[in-house]
């Protein structure tokens, strides 16, 4: 079975985001980039497919900056078998990107797409759900479970106060969600034979899609600054406190 | 000398600080009492918590006049028992003068008051753009003075020193009550013995120090870590001098096995890889540009060939980064549960591998029941040796049995020219050993110092000097 997996190329989980002065982005000069964490676990959980016989091909797709060739890379040498950059320097929307993936599906034909739920950055949880649409596929979100069965996809889904589990005729797609995996680290050994891997280029015009913007960025602001902890006298004060005033009790 | 009365200390030491700021509930007595080591019960008289330098002095006359011993007290995360206050001492704790003042963006300085947090000053750096590079795992908890009264060491030292070649100049208090102010921060200043050198690592026994100018520097770019598995302990500084002969490092620790498999069972932290090793060693380094990253891997790709390694990962996040280095940094407290028996040795670099075996061969010998941990900062030469209490074994008889093997252990250490104490400094618990480290002639001048700054001897009594 060949598996389709997206990773994107975002700001560092750990990095502390900082949002430029005029509040037009966030501050990208001189920060650490790394492959989206929800990706992370989609990768993570093609190579344990591979591993346990069932998936023959894992191909890797990022769409991005001549740069993501690193998450690639980096993909490459979890275990996947071989890349393809869509290369592109413009700010794309979750439509471009699912047009873009579907294009690559009609190319690769996987017969199982996988993909973060949602990307760090922009926070849109919608491009797997928009290449569903596109593609006619079955899709299983948020999954927390992804067991194959045959011509079935059997994905566990997390959702509000319980789980869900649904079938899915393949070819689908699964997005990840964060309790589906604990992703591992690249090896040195395997970052050395990763670079022997093919690691193909295109751009969005070879795949014949037109990518435009359909919407401008207004404005960005960091969230409001924490206020300082306050001393208590007595326990008194603070039930007082947590009744009056934090209105928790 | 007249002694006073618990009820006229309190007063006398109230009417300096102000009676909120003098504590002798049980409970402050045994928390600030105490630091990081079990050793010693807690006991002390009174603990009271200045806000000025006015104050620490006023405190230091009133216990020359009526010879009360003074605790400095710290983060108390000390592992020597230097801020340890068993024998009924007034602890002074520095934790209300804690303010940053007078950041200076063209000398990259910054004032900190001895309490300040070592965390609180580098997140401060952070936030003008610098880096403040002393770091240990203990740094969101333990003081600036503190960290001077230890000259600090921790992960980064083998790129940028130990605390103090931080140290712009201080404002100190002596054991007499004199109020200096060392080195003005200046850069150069050739006029005579440099006494602010005295203060770092002094332990608190020859004055208090009140403020610190710290310097900052620029922080490093993509720090990226390596974690490599070593089968053979003679190897890990065959990996050390590969790397240091081709790039500059920012951190070389080392950790054994047994350590790691202690850090992975509290289930929060991933492992490395599938395979194990005996040892492995953490490395750093700033992959500023693809050729550091391309280089780092011929290295590992070297030490490969040459069998030092089997296996390897490296960061490709700061999340990855942060993660591999609690596989190091988490180990101190999660052994903690365990009482260990601390060593904190060191040798110059090129000692370490026959230094290993030979401390290898003692403790394989003298501790077949225990479980001993290995890790360290050897890229600076400094071995962490942890011996673990048996659950069964009484605390007493447990530590009395380490105190004799320690004799051996520090027989190696003196036949290597080595230290007992590498940076968690002598305190109590290292005092005894000091002699194999130290001269005759070389403590009777200390003692000697001590005179001069302290002379009747107020300053944090039985610590340090035998
Ligand atoms: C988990 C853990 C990891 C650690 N890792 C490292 C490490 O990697 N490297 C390292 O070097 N240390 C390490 N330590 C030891 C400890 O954190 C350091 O020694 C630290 O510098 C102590 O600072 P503190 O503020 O807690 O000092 P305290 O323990 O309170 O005091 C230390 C000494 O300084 C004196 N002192 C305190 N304040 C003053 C003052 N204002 N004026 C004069 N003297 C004063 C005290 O009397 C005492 O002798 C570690 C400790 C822990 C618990
Ligand atoms: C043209 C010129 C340029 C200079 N440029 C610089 C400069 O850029 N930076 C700088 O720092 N200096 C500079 N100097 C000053 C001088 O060179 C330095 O101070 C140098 O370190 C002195 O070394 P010396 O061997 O000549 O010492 P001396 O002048 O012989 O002695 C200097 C001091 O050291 C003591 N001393 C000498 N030997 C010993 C010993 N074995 N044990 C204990 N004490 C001893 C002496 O008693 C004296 O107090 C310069 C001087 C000249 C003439």
């Amino acid at each position: 079975m060949k598996v389709l997996v997206a990773v994107k190329r975002v700001i560092d989980y750990n990095v502390k985001v900082r949002v430029k002065s005029d509040n037009t982005d966030v501050d990208l000069t001189n920060v650490k980039m790394a492959m989206n964490p929800f990706c992370e676990i989609a990768v993570e959980e093609a190579v344990r497919l591979k591993e346990k016989g069932i998936a023959t091909e894992i191909v890797v797709v990022s769409i991005g900056p001549k740069v993501a060739q690193e998450q690639i890379r980096t993909a490459l040498a979890l275990g996947a078998d071989r890349g393809i950059l869509v290369e592109t320097d413009e700010k794309l929307e979750s439509l471009s990107v699912a047009k873009l993936l579907k294009a690559v599906v009609e190319k690769e034909q996987p017969q199982l797409v996988l993909m973060g739920k949602q990307t760090i950055d922009s926070d849109n949880n919608q491009t797997g759900q928009m290449l569903g649409a596109l593609t006619g596929m079955a899709q299983g979100t948020f999954a927390s479970e992804v067991a194959i069965d045959g011509d079935k996809v059997n994905v566990t889904r997390e959702i509000d106060g319980g789980l869900r589990t649904v079938a899915l005729n393949l070819p689908a797609i699964v997005t990840t969600d964060l309790r589906l995996n604990e992703p591992r680290y690249a090896s040195l050994p395997n970052i050395m034979k990763a670079k022997r891997k093919p690691l193909d280029v295109t751009t969005p015009a070879d795949l014949g899609v037109e990518v435009k913007s359909t919407l401008s960025l207004v404005k960005v602001t960091p969230p409001a600054q924490r206020e300082a902890g306050i001393k208590v006298a007595d326990v008194a004060q603070l039930v007082e406190k947590l009744k009056n005033e934090a209105k928790v009790l | 000398m007249k002694p006073l009365t618990q009820d006229a200390l309190i007063e006398q030491l109230s009417a300096i600080v102000g009676a909120d700021k003098v504590r002798t509930d049980a409970d402050s007595l045994t928390t600030f009492g105490k630091d990081w080591t079990k050793v010693y019960e807690p006991n002390p008289s009174a603990i009271v918590f200045p806000k000025t330098t006015e104050q620490v002095r006023d405190i230091v006359l009133l216990a020359n006049e009526y010879g009360i011993a003074l605790v400095p007290s710290g983060g108390r995360t000390g592992l020597s028992a230097g801020a340890v206050a068993a024998n009924g001492e007034v602890v002074v704790a520095f934790d209300y003068m804690n303010q940053l003042t007078d950041f200076n963006a063209v000398d990259r300085t910054v004032k900190c008051g001895a309490g300040v947090i070592t965390e609180q000053l580098q997140t401060y750096a952070e936030e003008q753009g610098l880096f403040y590079p002393v770091d240990f795992a203990s740094a969101g908890s333990s003081q600036i003075g503190g960290n001077i009264g230890t000259n600090a060491g921790g992960i980064k030292v083998i790129r940028w020193g130990m605390t103090r070649d931080w140290v712009a100049g201080l404002t100190v208090v002596t054991g007499k009550g004199d109020v200096l102010q060392l080195n003005k921060d200046l850069l150069k200043n050739n006029t005579g013995y440099d006494l602010r050198q005295l203060f770092i690592g002094g332990e608190g026994t020859l004055g208090f120090v009140t403020e610190a100018t710290m310097r900052l520097t620029r922080p490093p770019k993509n720090l990226t870590v390596l974690v490599l598995a070593i089968p053979e302990l003679d190897d890990v500084m065959k990996v050390l001098n590969q790397f240091q002969s081709s790039m500059d490092l920012t951190a070389f620790e080392f950790f054994s096995d047994k350590a790691m498999r202690k850090v992975l069972a509290r289930g929060d932290v991933p492992a490395p890889f599938e395979s194990s090793a005996e040892y492995y060693a953490l490395i750093e380094f700033e992959a500023v540009t693809e050729a550091d990253m391309e280089l780092s891997m011929t290295l590992f790709e070297q030490c490969l060939e040459a069998g030092w390694v089997v296996d390897g990962v490296i960061s490709q996040s700061e999340t990855q980064a942060a993660n591999l280095w609690r596989l190091r940094e988490d180990i101190s407290e999660t052994i903690a549960e365990w009482t260990p028996y601390k060593n904190d040795i060191s040798v110059v670099v090129s000692k370490v591998p026959p230094f290993l075996r030979d401390i290898d061969d003692i403790v394989t010998r003298e501790y077949p029941d225990f479980d001993i941990i290995w890790f360290g900062h050897i890229g600076d030469g400094n071995l962490h040796l942890n011996i673990l209490k048996p659950e069964a074994l009484a605390k007493e008889e447990f530590f009395a049995r380490c105190n004799k093997v320690s004799t051996w252990v520090m027989e190696v250490v003196a036949k290597y020219q080595g230290s007992i104490s590498a940076e968690h400094g002598v305190g109590m618990t290292k005092k005894a050993y000091l002699t194999y480290t130290r001269s005759e002639a070389e403590i009777d001048y200390m003692r000697a110092m001590k005179a001069v700054f302290d002379p009747k001897g107020v300053m944090n009594p039985g610590k340090l000097l035998p």
